[in-house]
């Protein structure tokens, strides 16, 4: 007996009880407590496990099991587990002489027939057979899906970046990928001695003039498409241009007009990235789909390496291993969110996986510093579009976010707690600075948002987070920004100081804001803005000129 | 629809030491746990004084549990550990290392991210191997209940989750606990609120000016007039290279004096007999705070509903035995007690009396008793009793208790009796054993310190603007905006003050229609999640979404 009960508690022999498998051990191990403690927990947890391990071996040993006694279920359930052809032989044989029941011997024959299979599997090469061979009565072989868009023995290279665009900007995630692909070329040059790029691409109205900043972002190359047309995402027209430009000319399945790029000697990229945004998602599964690759979506990491591979469906070798080269490994957190995976899209024999794609979640990588001086190559890529394309019409969409769009005013007039004591009055004295202005708006500190102060219904509407400056709101630039009764704590300063002057207005001639103005009136706001507003309407004074004297210390 | 949920043996929400001690007990005796913890990392929310006791007592230790927790997860060992009665500058200080040595077997100071985070790696190793893990960054917001039982848990990132048995070990403020009905943010005097700061020590002056090697440390405990007469003490510990100084406040007794933590932390940093350890430097590397309960009053005499076991902070077992405070090692136990209690009920097939196991071990392996120790119920009938402690208050103030001290003093018994672990586990809360006896005692026998103290801690703003957020969504909401429901939290909140805009409760007087009406006003942007407004204002109130809110890099 290793274990003996009577020097444990009962705490630590529960999981030690576990881990004996012997029920003679356990027999003895009961009468030690019997004879020592005897206490009842510790022997039904001895009985229990008892139990389990008995009832483990009651398991027949199919090799001299009674048929006889055995109904046919449990005949196809004691077969399962069996490995060893002559034993199962040996059971059809004593079935055949005893009961004889077909049902019991087919049971047996299956079982042997299986086994012999899984032999011959073992040393058979992969044969690559066409569905259509394979199955030639059936007019859908493979359901629906048909293996006809892959190439044979295809030139693939280059790592081709889909940037998405909106309001005209790259978004960040273009940029990050930018860095990203120019990263693992670089390396990838480096390692396989070769010279290939990356290449940005860009569809939309009027994205032509983005391709210098792609390059600055480590493209090498921009192909880019604009129409009006394209002025929103819409899937069939992206999805087509984007295969169109991928696929060089005199593809099998691509457009049979196009003409073969002279920049390139090679018929799709090696490499697709995309952003994992909604409108990224939707392009790279539909142009993924087009190309008859694979993608790997989400990815929150992306590097080459090569891969050792034993799957015999990928290598044809059973029983080897094969180094594939150039592999792009995609990491994405897998479905449970415990671990990441890292996907491969792999060819197979009679069967090409290219290019091996990914979409990338935004804010995976970093975005890289522009470099201006970067040269590259920027092509108008041209193709007829189709009407057909178009036939979705757009006719009214919402913008999300960012109502009031504070930035891009000459002048912003904030104002933040020190309209306490009047905080209707404070705002309607804010809107009358504001109106002196050509482009000037009103900005808040949080601090006003957040507070419980009751306006009138006039001015309500101004008091929204849409307002707020700062770490948490919105980061503005102007020439003038003036702040009025805001004590200027660093999350509000991040939204602004940046301003080219900067005014106060504070009662409070420690508050922090004084410590990054230009200029300075210490003085009750309510007090302070009427007589700006009046000066400026008098014209006697010029806040532009006063800005243009200012120095930014 | 239930059926599709995700299943586990057992699913362990929040990975402090409870939860850490629980799903690392449940991963050995097999059983397959899911660990979530609403931080972008373990430690991230978590702050504490701190330090962790291995009691010799106790069924379990965290380096039992995690072996080379004491080299690679905490800071120095405390070899000495010392007392300081205050009364204006007069300091008489009592060597208190025999109360700290009590039952111990050893004592390290800790830093709740990089621990918590060191412990986080091993759960996860563990428990991947039963079939779970663990994954931050997910916040439990419910029970899961299926007719009326519990059956698992919600939460706002997943789909529910189910599972036999669900250890709470979500630390104070627990929403599981409260879901279940078992624990109330009610009553101020059953918590504390701790206030830490963490200071940075240059390179070898740790050594220096504490006088210790590598491998010692010291905890120095002030009680006395340098806190407003508000009832609680503060504390100072060595860290490797750092210092954790703070305070610990009966939450009652806060508010009543509307005391601001931040001034009371400030009054210890800026006292001068911390002169000699910070030597006129100060650079705060953390602010941070957290409610911590008490005990006597709130540990929950059987912390189980159906499959939910609650463990640490969550059922309240937070043991303050005087100065010392022990919170940590009690959810260790607890929590691997709770996973024995599963493992021994579903060997059993029985998995329903895990609960109740669970409750006979806490008593059984004498952790009842440690929380809820029988005398105090005694001492405080009397002891609390107002006529009795005003009476012991001016006894002691009078010259004839003064002489009383001396003579004392001069027997020893002085620091007998504050070296008993039963006198100071029974100690009532009144001001007696934390403001007016110190302050009799350093006024008998204290003597002046000389130094002058001249360092500035940060303002609140400054405090606010170091701290890390990643700012969600409100997750506390006013309830009632009036001053006299909810303006408690004002002073109380340790992120905000009376006349600082800067913070999560203003107070505010609003002019509507002629009269005028004094609010309150929230934004919850600054808060650092100590839960002091969910028991003092009127509030609905939960924690942010998994790994939204503030990120605390020390704790
Ligand atoms: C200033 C101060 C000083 C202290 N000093 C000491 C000391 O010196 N010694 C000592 O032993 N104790 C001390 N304590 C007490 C000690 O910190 C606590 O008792 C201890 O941390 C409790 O451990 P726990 O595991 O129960 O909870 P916690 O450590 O609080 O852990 C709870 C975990 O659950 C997570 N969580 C919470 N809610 C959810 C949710 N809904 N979903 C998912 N995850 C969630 C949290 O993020 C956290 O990681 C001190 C406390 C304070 C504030
Ligand atoms: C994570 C986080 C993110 C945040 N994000 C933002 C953000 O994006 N934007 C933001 O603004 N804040 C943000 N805050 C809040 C910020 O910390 C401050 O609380 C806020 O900016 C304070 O607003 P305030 O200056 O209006 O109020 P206060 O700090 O209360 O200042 C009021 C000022 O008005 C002055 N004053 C009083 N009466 C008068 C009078 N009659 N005339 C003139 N002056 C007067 C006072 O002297 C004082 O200086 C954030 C905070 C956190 C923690
Ligand atoms: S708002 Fe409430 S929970 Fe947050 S820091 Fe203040 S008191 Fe603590």
């Amino acid at each position: 007996m290793e274990i003996d009960p009577t020097e444990h508690e009962i705490a630590d022999l529960g999981p030690k009880i576990k881990d004996v498998d012997d029920a003679d051990e356990l027999r003895e191990m009961l009468a030690a407590e019997e004879d020592g403690e005897d206490r009842v927990p510790v022997k039904t947890l001895i009985e229990d496990r008892l139990e389990t391990v008995e009832g483990e071996d009651e398991e027949v040993d199919p090799g001299d099991a009674d048929l006889d006694d055995m109904t046919v279920a449990d005949v196809a359930n004691m077969v399962r587990d069996v490995e060893d052809i002559a034993v199962l032989e040996d059971l059809l044989e004593r079935e055949k002489a005893g009961q004889d029941r077909k049902t019991a011997k087919s049971q047996i024959e299956g079982r042997i027939d299986t086994l012999r299979d899984s032999d011959d599997d073992e040393d058979e090469e992969v044969v690559i057979e066409d569905p259509e061979e394979k199955y030639p009565d059936l007019d859908h072989p493979t359901a629906d899906k048909k293996h006809v868009r892959a190439l044979e023995d295809g030139d693939y290279r280059d790592m081709w970046v889909y940037c998405e665009t909106q309001q005209g900007q790259l978004i960040d995630v273009s940029r990050e990928m930018l860095g990203k692909a120019r990263e693992l070329m670089d390396g990838y040059n480096d390692e396989y001695g070769e010279s290939e790029s990356v290449i940005a691409v860009l569809i939309g109205d009027g994205v032509g003039e983005l391709a210098e900043e792609c390059i600055a972002y480590g493209a090498d190359r921009v192909i880019y498409l604009e129409d009006e047309r394209l002025d929103r995402f819409r899937h069939t027209p992206y999805t087509r241009i984007f295969c169109d430009m991928a696929r060089n000319g005199g593809h099998p399945f691509g457009r049979e007009d196009r003409a073969e790029d002279d920049w390139r000697d090679y018929d799709e990229p090696r490499y697709t990235v995309f952003p994992a945004t909604n409108n990224g998602r939707d392009l790279s599964a539909l142009a993924q789909a087009e190309f008859d690759s694979g993608l790997a979506s989400d990815c929150s990491d992306l590097f080459i390496e090569p891969a050792d591979i034993s799957n015999p469906a990928k290598t044809g070798k059973p029983g080897e291993t094969v180094e594939f080269q150039r592999v792009l490994h995609m990491k994405r957190p897998d479905f449970s969110g415990f671990e990441y995976s890292t996907i491969l899209c792999l060819d197979k024999p009679g069967r090409e996986f290219h290019p091996q794609g990914a979409s990338v979640i935004p804010g995976s990588f970093d975005v890289p510093d522009p470099d201006p001086e970067r040269e590259g190559e920027v092509i108008e890529h041209e193709m007829p579009l189709d009407d057909d394309w178009f036939k979705v019409e757009v006719t009214d969409y919402d913008q999300l976010e960012g109502g009031v769009d504070l930035t891009g005013n000459e002048v912003v007039v904030a104002l933040g707690r020190g309209i306490g004591s009047d905080p209707t009055e404070g705002i309607e004295l804010g809107l009358d600075l504001v109106d002196q202005f050509e482009e000037a708006d009103l900005g808040l500190s949080r601090g006003v948002i957040t507070a419980s102060y009751q306006f009138a219904g006039h001015v309500e509407q101004y008091v929204t987070e849409e307002r707020q400056i700062g770490e948490s709101g919105q980061e503005v630039e102007p020439a003038v920004y003036i702040a009025a009764g805001i004590s200027g704590a660093v999350q509000h300063k991040v939204g602004m100081d940046e301003s080219d002057t900067i005014i106060a207005i504070n009662t409070d001639a420690d508050a922090d804001i004084v410590d990054f103005s230009d200029y300075f009136i210490q003085g009750d706001l309510f007090e302070i803005l009427p007589e700006l507003t009046d000066s400026l309407e008098n014209g006697e004074l010029d806040i532009q000129a006063l800005a243009g004297g200012a120095s930014d210390d | 629809m239930t059926d599709d949920y995700e299943h586990y043996e057992a699913v362990v929400v929040g990975a402090g030491p409870g939860g850490a001690a629980a799903a690392a007990t449940l991963a050995q005796n097999g059983v397959e746990t899911l660990v979530l913890e609403r931080g972008v990392e373990s430690g991230s929310k978590n702050v504490s004084g701190g330090l962790i006791y291995a009691e010799e007592s106790a069924p379990y230790t965290i380096d039992g549990l995690f072996p080379n927790f004491r080299t690679e997860a905490s800071e120095r060992p405390v070899t000495e550990y010392y007392l300081h009665n205050v009364a204006g500058r007069k300091v008489k200080t009592i060597d208190l290392t025999d109360l700290h040595e009590h039952d111990t077997m050893w004592s390290d100071a800790v830093l709740r991210r990089h621990m918590d985070s060191w412990l986080e790696d091993r759960v996860h190793e563990v428990t991947r191997e039963t079939g779970g893990g663990l994954l931050t960054g997910v916040r439990v917001d419910g029970l899961l209940r299926e007719a009326g039982e519990i059956v698992g848990v919600t939460c706002e990132e997943l789909d529910p989750i189910k599972a036999d048995a669900i250890i709470a070990a979500d630390g104070v403020n627990s929403e599981l606990a409260r879901d279940a009905g078992l624990m109330d943010w009610e009553d101020p005097e059953e918590w504390f609120q701790g206030v830490k700061a963490i200071v940075d020590m240059p390179e070898g002056a740790v050594a220096e000016r504490f006088g210790v090697a590598d491998d010692e440390g010291v905890a120095h405990l002030f009680s006395g007039d340098l806190f407003e007469g508000v009832r609680g003490g503060g504390f100072l510990y060595t860290n490797d290279d750092s210092l954790s100084i703070g305070t610990v406040f009966h939450l009652d007794s806060l508010v009543a004096e509307e005391a601001e933590p931040h001034e009371l932390l400030d009054a210890l940093l800026t006292h001068p007999l911390l002169d000699q350890w910070l030597q006129g430097e100060y650079e705060e590397l953390e602010y941070g705070a957290k409610l911590v309960p008490d005990s006597k009053k709130a540990a929950h005499p059987s912390p189980h509903r159906g499959r939910l076991m609650l463990v640490g902070d969550a059922a309240g077992q937070m043991q303050a035995q005087g100065p010392i405070i022990k919170g940590m090692n009690h959810a260790v136990s607890a929590g691997a007690l709770a996973a024995e209690a599963f493992s021994e009920a579903q060997t059993r097939d029985r998995p329903a009396e895990a609960g109740q196991r669970y409750e006979t071990k806490l008593r059984d392996e004498g952790v009842m008793k440690k929380l809820r120790p029988t005398p105090y119920k005694i001492a405080s009938a009397v002891g609390e009793n107002d006529a009795v402690a005003s009476m012991t208050d001016s006894l002691v103030d009078s010259s004839l208790g003064k002489l009383g001290i001396k003579a004392a003093d001069r027997l020893g018994l002085l620091g007998r009796s504050f070296n008993s672990p039963f006198v100071m586990s029974v100690m009532p809360d009144t001001r007696t054993p934390y403001v007016t006896a110190p302050t009799a005692i350093a006024e008998a026998l204290g003597t002046p310190v000389r130094a002058e103290n001249d360092v500035e801690p940060p303002d609140l703003a400054d405090r606010i603007g170091d701290l890390t957020y990643d700012v969600g969504d409100p997750h506390i909401e006013l309830q009632d905006n009036s001053y006299e429901a909810s303006g408690a939290a004002v002073a109380a909140c340790p992120v905000s003050a009376k006349d600082f805009g800067g913070g999560c409760y203003r107070d505010e007087t609003v002019k509507t229609n002629g009269h005028e009406e004094h609010l309150v006003s929230l934004d919850t942007q600054p808060c650092v999640e100590c839960g002091t407004c969910a028991i003092v204002a009127d509030t609905e109130w939960e924690h942010p979404a998994g790994g939204k809110g503030v990120e605390f890099k020390q704790g």
